[in-house]
């Protein structure tokens, strides 16, 4: 069975869960024999994809089409500010490539066109405090805008929309009001990619595509209808997760689309199958569960682990968001600590909500127990994974949710929202309503407070990881091929 | 003449309602009413009243050749008067027959056994009252909550003059025995009535599984195994929850079909009969010393106790309450010591369980709960609430 797969990003070039989706999947499926032609939009050759063959949806692209860059400077200038930045893997890939641009190597400054941010690590409102104390100008942010790590701004809908890019318009809005919370040029990337990728496997034969969230999707339906295979659209998340009822139109509108013209639809929780039933009102027939997977690696002894506070450390990881519900965590907190007053709570991210919720901590008067330690990435994401005592996701909409198997992994027992694909897969967690914070406050100080508790939670979930992985999900997965293929 | 020996338990216990972190100190009262109720309202439709309807057709059809045995747990009667006194009566008049005979356990169901002997002897005193003063029996047998045993507590169990216990017949305890004869606590007199555990299973866990190769399981059926044991053993004893029928399976299931064939099934062989456990320990002379050196009890694929005691929080919350005991039996206040008693009921600590694979669907399906974590967190919540209030400068603050 030879297959065509639509992504969007692929290790180590990802900038969310996705790519490291598919290379989970991709590995396990290859195991079984399923040959797999995997399209991103670039190819950056630092992928270590031996199982499959990799191609770059936009070889054909001219680099005349590139704007000329003056960034690195404005880029520079932020990293001296916000320190953290510098551990950002698509900030620093900007970086790079704008200090290969400064040496005039074309070759590498095409790596700066990452064409899309799922799940933005960096934070808006960074810029404009810099802008707001003079410390960067306009233009600077504007250039780096320009580079496609832009940054969700908040803002209602309608305020949002009109920024919206409309495939192939050129023109784009002066000032950092980008809208949406993906990259400024995506429609045109995603459109570009669609032709790009049906003239790369122009000529090709597959016995089906398989496409990976909404970007892939116009790919997808077109590649699927010129070849006569069938379509398998994969939703890692919706619209709807993302940004709940400020949800772009034209995303969703893109999304149905890929769902509707798939011979079916795979979800990565029932709780996303039962969101697109109800978003989309696709038949529950045609959509299938596959649970993500993680990847087996050692769990991380960190018991020993020094850490700066004195009392009980909980933790929220994850972009300060709406999606990821930190208001909740905040809400929680306030209560935890009439109980356990020496508790500390770190709020570790960055996201649009950031502000709102250093304030929100101000108002319950709980500031001197809350750190806000901003973005955090390699040996300070372990370090914060190990210095907590529990490790909270009380997402609002979470279509599966990896952190709380990292945390796992670092035998940190955690407490998940029933609003999270996740949720369904873990035994040996606590779970909670994410607007339920008295019952998310009572979970936090029985972890805190009962060391039989955590102990058995964190044994048996130590157990539990090591079968959630992407075998379990290729078994799920080549009998939905066949029946798609043949049935 | 084989017999066979039926036991039912009847036992449901006070539920703890959710009880969070925040309400410590604030609210005082632990089990859920409602819920509780629910409970013993549905199974008392579902199960007492028709199966004690049935026993009872049973015994008047058979002039009493058809007999039994219960034990009912002093909760499971206490919310009986509470919430179903109709099912409580129904029992009252099945035993009136002289077709029923009562066995002893303890009143609260609890695992003190295990935990504190006076505190265990007080429970089954308790018990006796109840059963003396509602059914006017004074039982002469007995069996420890779900039949947790090992040859200490028999010989606690024999000094109180007891003529026999019920147990489960262990393959690992009986070894190359088999449960069909009537064995004997080591150095005592005291009988011990072995469960047939396979033919018991058969009709409380199997009966509707359509997975079995047995599946279904006729009344003709079942008879004819029993009838196959004939010339291998005295009495077969067959205990099992008294919801098995209607509740753990289904009316639907035909259970109740199968209840009403049955004893005239296995009277079709004329050497079979059917005996109470003091009938037969009367009938039947002990064959041996049955040793057990390790505590059983009749949960689980293991036997044993891992059921309420196999994990790090069940074990912690069982010491918690019964370090308690001298401080509450100190207060000398009745209601006290009774909430404190409704808190060691052997089923707040299996629903805390985290035992895996069939087991756990087994617990899930008893539990209140949404898991063993939240069953333990409610728990010693409760646990951390009694304390602040026992330790109270006055009790009268929370109207104890």
């Amino acid at each position: 069975m030879k297959i065509l797969m639509l992504g969007w990003e692929y290790p180590p070039h990802i900038s969310g869960g996705l790519g490291t989706a598919c290379e989970g999947l991709t590995t396990a499926l290859a195991k079984r024999g399923i040959q797999i032609d995997f399209l991103v939009p670039r190819v950056y050759g630092a992928e270590n994809a031996p199982h499959m063959h990799l191609l770059g949806a936009d070889s054909h692209r001219a680099i005349a089409e590139e704007r000329p860059f003056r960034g690195f400077d404005a880029l520079a200038k932020l990293i001296a500010l916000e320190p953290s930045l510098a551990t950002d893997p698509i900030f620093t890939a900007a970086v790079e490539g704008a200090r290969a641009h400064a040496r005039g190597a074309e070759s590498l400054l095409r790596t700066l066109y990452v064409p899309a941010r799922l799940k933005p690590y960096l934070d808006q409102t960074t810029y404009r405090e810099l802008l707001r104390s003079g410390a960067l100008r306009e233009s600077d942010v504007d250039e780096i805008l320009s580079t496609q790590i832009a940054h969700p701004i908040p803002g209602p809908p309608s305020h949002r929309l009109q920024h919206v890019r409309i495939p192939g318009e050129s023109t784009r809005e002066a000032g950092p009001a980008t809208g949406a919370h993906y990259g400024e040029d995506l429609f045109s990337e995603v459109a570009r990619y669609a032709m790009a990728a049906v003239r790369r496997v122009a000529g090709e034969h597959y016995d089906l595509v398989h496409a990976h969230d909404w970007m892939t999707f116009p790919a997808g339906i077109e590649i699927a209808r010129r070849i006569r295979a069938p379509l398998l659209v994969h939703v890692h998340s919706l619209e709807y997760d993302r940004a709940g009822h400020g949800a772009d139109h034209d995303i969703v509108s893109i999304e149905r689309q890929g769902l509707e013209h798939a011979t079916r639809v795979i979800a990565v929780s029932y709780y996303t199958r039962s969101l697109i039933h109800r978003v989309h009102n696709i038949s529950l027939d045609k959509i299938s569960v596959v649970h993500n997977g993680v990847y087996a690696r050692e769990t991380v002894e960190a018991y020993t682990e020094q850490r700066g506070s004195k009392g009980p450390v909980v933790l929220f990881l994850g972009r300060v968001t709406f999606q990821k519900g930190p208001e909740y965590f905040v809400q929680a907190a306030a209560r935890v600590l009439e109980h356990v007053p020496d508790a500390v709570f770190v709020m570790a991210g960055s996201g649009d909500m950031l502000p709102r919720m250093k304030e929100l901590v101000e108002d319950l008067g709980i500031t001197s127990s809350f750190r806000f330690p901003g973005f955090v990435r390699g040996a300070e994401l372990e370090r914060t994974f190990s210095t907590a005592d529990v490790y909270v996701m009380p997402s609002v909409s979470e279509p599966f949710g990896i952190a709380p198997l990292e945390a796992m992994s670092h035998d940190r027992p955690v407490i998940v929202s029933k609003q999270s694909g996740v949720s369904e897969v873990l035994r040996n967690a606590l779970k909670v309503d994410f607007w339920d914070v008295d019952k998310m406050a009572s979970q936090i100080v029985a972890l805190l407070e009962l060391p039989e508790l955590r102990r058995v939670i964190v044994e048996r979930a130590r157990e539990e990881i090591r079968n959630i992985h992407w075998d379990a999900a290729a078994e799920k997965l080549v009998p939905i091929y066949h029946s798609v293929i043949h049935g | 003449m084989p017999s066979v020996c039926f036991y039912f338990e009847v036992h449901q216990p006070y539920r703890l309602k959710p009880y969070g972190a925040l309400q410590v100190g604030r609210d005082h009262e632990y089990f859920d009413d409602g819920l509780n109720a629910e409970v013993l309202r549905k199974v008392a439709s579902k199960c007492y009243l028709p199966a004690n309807e049935s026993m009872l057709r049973l015994i008047e059809k058979t002039d009493g050749r058809f007999c039994i045995s219960y034990a009912i747990t002093g909760v499971s009667i206490e919310q009986m008067k509470r919430h179903a006194p109709a099912a409580l009566d129904s029992f009252i008049r099945l035993i009136k027959t002289g077709a029923v005979e009562i066995v002893a356990e303890t009143y609260y169901h609890s695992l003190a056994a295990l935990y504190d002997k006076d505190e265990y002897r007080e429970q089954i005193e308790l018990e006796l009252g109840l059963v003396k003063k509602e059914f006017g029996q004074t039982p002469r047998v007995f069996r420890n909550t779900e039949l947790i045993y090992n040859d200490e507590i028999g010989r606690y169990i024999s000094d109180l003059g007891f003529d026999a216990i019920l147990v489960e017949g262990a393959d690992d305890i009986l070894a190359w025995r088999s449960p069909n004869f009537v064995y004997r606590v080591p150095g005592r007199e005291t009988r011990l009535l072995a469960k047939n555990y396979k033919l018991s299973d058969d009709i409380a866990f199997r009966f509707s599984n359509r997975a079995w190769n047995e599946f279904p399981l006729t009344a003709e059926k079942f008879a004819r195994w029993v009838h196959g044991h004939s010339g291998a053993g005295d009495v077969i004893n067959l205990f099992m929850d008294y919801e098995t029928f209607g509740e753990h399976q289904w009316r639907e299931t035909g259970i109740f079909d199968f209840l009403e064939h049955l004893p005239d099934l296995l009277f079709t062989h004329p050497h079979w009969d059917v005996l109470t456990p003091s009938q037969a320990i009367d009938r039947y002379p002990a064959l041996g010393d049955l040793s057990f050196h390790r505590t059983v009890s009749w949960a689980d694929v293991g036997r044993d106790i891992t059921a309420w005691q196999g994990n790090a929080m069940q074990q912690r919350a069982l010491s918690e309450v019964y370090a308690l005991g001298p401080e509450i039996k100190r207060r000398n206040n009745s209601h006290l010591l009774a909430l404190w008693r409704r808190l060691q009921t052997s089923d707040h600590f299996y629903y805390m369980s985290t035992k895996s694979s069939s087991d756990a669907e087994v617990h899930d399906y008893f539990s209140p709960y949404e898991g063993p974590y939240d069953a333990f967190i409610h728990y010693m919540n409760v646990m951390k609430d009694l304390k602040l209030s026992v330790l109270a400068p006055s009790e009268k603050q929370i109207g104890l």
